[in-house]
């Protein structure tokens, strides 16, 4: 079917094109972008780390946020607890299950800006074959071409089945797991 | 009585000989059990637990190595011949240097391991070196060695006791029991 622009079309239609060029696709720098963890392991802290993962920021505009797109996944297999025997034994069935679940998607349409810096991104969390909603806060920090995203979330390892069978009980690992990101972002194009 | 005498040993002496005796028996079975039980939070529990022991006697064995110091050891008998002298101080240095030198080769095990560790889920252990596998391997295989030390001065030091009170009928056995006992 023929579409045909009429005027009255053109008015809204040259607004989103004005959002569209001060709103900028953001990409990630690897080598400068870290995603952390801290587990607890018999009541001390576990720290881990990501070591691959990728952020995308699409249409972004620090004062508009609301028609930007964050997405994040997370190559499971990349985590590092720093012990060989911790890092063999998460890969399994009862844990991440690397065979199974290789990656984890974050994935949020609905980013607002509650203070300033200071923003909200409300999305879907998908680890371990679970699809879970979750709000990440975070700071954004914007100098020329480059910005830092930074924030920390808790996530409840048994609401995406991580520790099954005799691990669910969280007296020798501990529930809850503080994800924490340092992203650097450069403007793209 | 608390200081030592020329005859035999005080409270203190004796309470740290028997604490760690036992603990050390505690730590062998626990050790064992630990390292042989299936990956479960069990197997994480019982590992807790074998190295705060570890740890509780690391703290005892430098206070009893003070309190050593600071405090002469009872005579042995007179007409102890001197090969025996020699065996005995020989024996109980290396029964010290084993229960100093065991815990601390775990200690570089769980640092090397990488595994965070509190002491009776209380107080946070500082690793003593950085996480490293090949490390781990030579610092289990040295723990192992040393067990297997121990053990072996362990039935000398236990042979030559039950020998003193069976065979050569002195009192190097006794000294070392509760005072009630010498007279039972």
């Amino acid at each position: 079917m023929e579409t045909r622009l009429t005027p009255a079309w053109i008015v809204p239609l040259g607004f989103l094109m004005c959002a569209h060029a001060l709103a900028a696709d953001w990409k990630m720098d690897p080598g400068a972008s870290r995603l952390d963890f801290v587990a607890s392991f018999e009541k001390n802290a576990a720290p881990g780390v990501f070591k691959e993962f990728d952020t995308r920021l699409a249409r972004f505009e620090p004062d508009r946020p609301e028609g930007a797109k964050l997405d994040v996944t997370v190559k499971v297999t990349s985590a590092d607890m720093k012990s060989g025997d911790v890092n063999r034994a998460i890969r399994g069935p009862e844990w991440f299950d690397f065979a199974r679940f290789p990656q984890a998607e974050f994935h949020a349409e609905d980013i607002r800006r509650v203070a300033p810096g200071r923003y909200l991104a409300r999305g879907v969390l998908s680890l371990k074959g679970v699809k879970k909603e979750l709000e990440v806060p975070f700071a954004w920090q914007e100098s020329a071409s480059a910005a830092t995203m930074e924030g920390e979330v808790n996530v409840e390892r048994l609401q995406f089945g991580i520790g099954t069978g005799e691990w669910a009980n969280g007296s020798t690992i501990g529930l809850g797991v503080r994800v924490k990101f340092n992203v650097r972002l450069r403007k793209e194009g | 009585m608390l200081a030592n005498t020329a005859e035999s040993w005080g409270t203190p002496a004796k309470f740290f000989h028997w604490t760690v005796a036992v603990l050390i028996l505690v730590q062998i079975a626990l050790g064992f059990t630990a390292a042989a039980w299936r990956l479960s939070p069990m197997k994480l529990e019982l590992f807790v637990w074998h190295k705060s022991t570890g740890v509780l006697i690391l703290v005892l064995m430098l206070a009893r190595l003070a309190w050593r110091l600071g405090n002469p050891s009872p005579a042995l008998p007179a007409n102890t011949p001197p090969w025996e002298r020699t065996a005995a101080h020989a024996s109980h240095a290396l029964l010290y240097g084993l229960a100093l030198a065991l815990p601390l080769s775990g200690w570089v095990i769980n640092s090397a391991a990488g595994v965070p560790f509190s002491v009776f889920w209380l107080v946070p252990l500082p690793s003593i070196v950085a996480p490293d596998e090949r490390l781990e391997e030579l610092a289990k295989l040295a723990h192992l060695s040393l067990l297997i030390a121990l053990c072996l001065v362990l039935a000398v030091h236990i042979g030559a006791a039950l020998r003193h009170h069976f065979i050569k009928r002195d009192s190097v056995l006794l000294r070392m029991l509760p005072e009630t006992w010498r007279h039972a």
